[in-house]
């Protein structure tokens, strides 16, 4: 992102839950920023590490992965290894040199539809007011 | 103390490859210049004098397990070689009953290169707390007390900085990294036939050279060793470049030991803690 744009923000929503939610933003005609590019994803768990260090290596300047709250995942239980793995990566992505705060985990079920475009608004706004990532 | 252990490994190989009990020991002997040590792979009880082990032992020959699949293998391990080995049969990649493991109580391995020798010890022997391995068939050396746990000092040195800093910290490391992936060649939690390095489709990292395609690979790498990494810091070791490695390795362990009450390799069984969950634990995300 130069300094005057907006920040490009990638998301990977469960097919599930927040993919629907995202649906129920639309058609509730709740408004969101269109900074996000949605990607859609089996699970918050299919999310490999490697696929969100991709997005930043590429210029991305966050990165948000929704998925349905713990207990209700559509496969049982890859949102509870998701969230284990998502813990440690935020650390370690923290440790190089992306700042926590660009790399979010949200839980959005497929009612939330006002939930997620407060999500989104949110994060872009909060993303905007950091600025584009420096170096690395 | 360095000459008596050498005795009773030698003796422990006769003993092993004339009885039939393994095919090879694997163990260390003097390199060509006289000083360093050197991987050793003794097939005939009458070679076994070449065995040797001094502080220049600092290899990890777990890693030679991999190529001995099916075949009964005595190695020697130090400490932290042991949790490679802890390691490598939780994963179900050697089997425990192949291996005759000679275990040697680690006096601490020295800085070292061709032809010179120094008397400081390495800076894993430092933060080691596992001199004394945690699986043997045959100890040589007496067992010792543990110290406690290492602080990670130099992990909290490197946090101290902004964000922008250890972001122009990696990326000038990245600028020196040579992608000759001797880290992974080194690293026994490295065996993937396939690694993701080398895919084309997706090219997770591009063979252009440029920094962001060596962070990929120095940042996925460390990711991929995330409560696997048993800090037997041979990665920074063989790094042409001499990168540091560890402080992203130590990092992820640190933060393993945080949050998952963890520590790779210490035991055969324990479920390592990326392959398993509870619901109700609190990580300090999306809460």
């Amino acid at each position: 992102m130069s300094e005057n744009s907006a920040p490009l923000i990638i998301g990977f929503l469960c097919n599930w839950c927040s993919y629907a939610g995202a649906d129920m933003a639309g058609t509730s005609r709740a408004a969101y920023p269109s900074n996000i590019r949605i990607l859609r994803v089996p699970c918050s768990g299919r999310v490999d590490p490697m696929l969100i260090v991709k997005c930043f290596q590429e210029g991305a300047d966050a990165v948000l992965i929704a998925g349905c709250h713990p207990g209700d995942c559509h496969y049982n239980e890859g949102n509870y290894y998701g969230r284990r793995r998502f813990a440690l990566l935020k650390e370690l992505l923290d440790f190089m040199g992306v700042e926590r705060e660009r790399f979010r985990i949200e839980w959005v079920s497929a009612s939330e539809g006002k939930r997620f475009s407060k999500i989104v608004t949110e994060f872009t706004n909060e993303i905007t007011s950091m600025g584009p990532r420096k170096a690395g | 103390m360095a000459s008596d252990f050498t005795q009773q490994i030698r003796q422990k190989a006769i003993e092993l490859l004339e009885n039939g009990t393994v095919e090879c020991v694997i163990g260390y002997e003097t390199g060509s210049d006289g000083i360093g040590a050197r991987p050793a792979f003794i097939y005939d009880a009458a070679e076994a004098d070449r065995l040797v082990f001094d502080n220049t032992c600092t290899h990890n020959l777990v890693k030679y397990l991999l190529n001995k699949k099916g075949k009964s293998t005595a190695v020697v391990v130090k400490g932290c070689d042991s949790r490679a080995l802890n390691l490598l049969l939780n994963e179900k990649q050697i089997e425990r009953d192949k291996a005759f493991v000679i275990g040697v109580v680690c006096p601490g391995i020295v800085e070292w290169g061709w032809n010179k020798r120094s008397q400081r010890l390495q800076k894993r022997c430092d933060w080691c707390r596992q001199h004394t391995p945690v699986v043997s068939d045959f100890m040589v050396g007496d067992p010792v007390t543990e110290q406690p746990p290492a602080a990670f000092a130099d992990i909290v040195e490197a946090e101290a900085k902004t964000a922008e800093e250890r972001a122009s910290f990696w990326q000038q490391h990245a600028e020196r990294c040579i992608r000759c992936y001797a880290c992974r060649q080194a690293c026994p939690g490295c065996y993937c036939t396939d690694c993701f390095a080398e895919s084309l489709d997706p090219e997770w990292v591009g063979i252009r050279i440029a920094p962001a395609e060596s962070q990929m690979w120095n940042t996925i790498r460390a990711f991929h060793l995330a409560g696997r990494c048993i800090s037997c810091n041979e990665c920074e070791r063989v790094c042409p470049v001499k990168l540091p490695l560890s402080l992203l390795n130590r990092k992820l362990e640190q933060k393993v030991l945080e949050l998952f009450d963890y520590k790779a390799g210490m035991s055969e069984d324990a479920p390592a803690p990326l392959i398993t969950f509870k619901k109700d634990e609190k990580l300090g995300i999306a809460e």
